[in-house]
């Protein structure tokens, strides 16, 4: 019998790049649980999640940071996603604990790459892939949305003044971030 | 082209996936004594018109909601944007 053990890996192995002050990164802790309101059901959700994470489920394109820096953002109509710093493969059994069976829940964690891009040139660096207005006026602190970056679909979300979390499929991370490390190579010539 | 989504607000049509008219919605009862001839019409007859036009678009890269864009095929124009859902309980189809 082979005698060898798995171990876990971030998706992008922990990517880290620099361009002038414009930092790209793999955030690799970060538990994703999806949630589903359920017909009638909005009551009952928006009551556990205020008191587990301080406020009512986000209209959709908003999010926010709530207690134990977990961020809740929402995309669509009675649904929204809800991301913690959690290093295990699942999410649900602590979503569980504090929302009970008041919600859908579909595990997110391992489907999705988690990338931080942070500085002056983020802005520019959207621009040429990425089809979402992201003026600071119109993009604001908190706003979420389900867009795309070239080919592949995309969550973006402002979570500082220039500082947005970017998400798309593990499954095409490469690709993803190789759109990225381009569009920064540009901006930053 | 900029679709403003009822619910999201301007989005680059690039995030939209394009069905066609509108009156897709209508499906026949398949139950209906001209259900063969109605079923024809539904799915290969279409008015085809220059200018304002109703279309099924899917925000497929967005919030995966279909809806109602009333378009003008000369200029692009976009006059109304609805959800498909709320059309469809508007005409009766839905709950």
């Amino acid at each position: 019998m082979v005698d060898f053990t798995l171990e876990p890996k971030a998706v992008l192995d922990g990517f880290d790049k620099i361009w002038n002050s414009t930092r790209l990164r793999e955030l690799t802790e970060l538990a994703a649980v999806a949630v589903s309101v359920p017909k009638d059901g909005a009551v009952a959700l928006n009551q556990k999640l205020k008191a587990a994470y301080g406020r009512n489920v986000p209209a959709a394109g908003e999010s926010f940071i709530g207690k134990g820096n977990t961020r809740v953002m929402s995309f669509a109509k009675d649904q929204f996603m809800i991301l913690f710093d959690h290093a295990a493969h699942s999410g649900i059994p602590i979503v569980e604990k504090k929302l009970g069976n008041t919600g859908y829940y579909v595990e997110q964690t391992n489907n999705w790459v988690f990338l931080e891009l942070s500085g002056p040139q983020a802005r520019a660096a959207l621009e040429r892939v990425c089809p979402v207005n992201t003026h600071v006026d119109k993009f604001t602190v908190n706003r979420a949305e389900r867009t795309n970056i070239e080919h592949m679909g995309t969550v973006l979300c402002r979570t500082g003044d220039d500082t947005f979390l970017i998400m798309s499929a593990s499954s095409t991370a490469g690709s993803f971030l190789h759109a990225l490390e381009t569009s920064m190579d540009y901006v930053s010539q | 082209m900029i679709i403003n989504h009822p619910l999201l607000g301007p989005r680059d049509s690039s995030e939209f996936y394009h069905l066609g008219d509108a009156t897709l919605i209508d499906r026949p009862n398949r139950e209906d004594v001209n259900a063969a001839e109605a079923f024809y019409e539904y799915l290969y007859v279409r008015d085809n018109p220059a200018g304002k036009y109703c279309e099924l678009w899917y925000h497929e890269q967005g919030d995966r909601s279909w809806l109602v864009v009333t378009r003008d095929t000369t200029t692009h124009e976009i006059s109304e944007v609805k959800l498909a859902s709320d059309e469809a309980r508007a005409r009766g189809r839905s709950v």
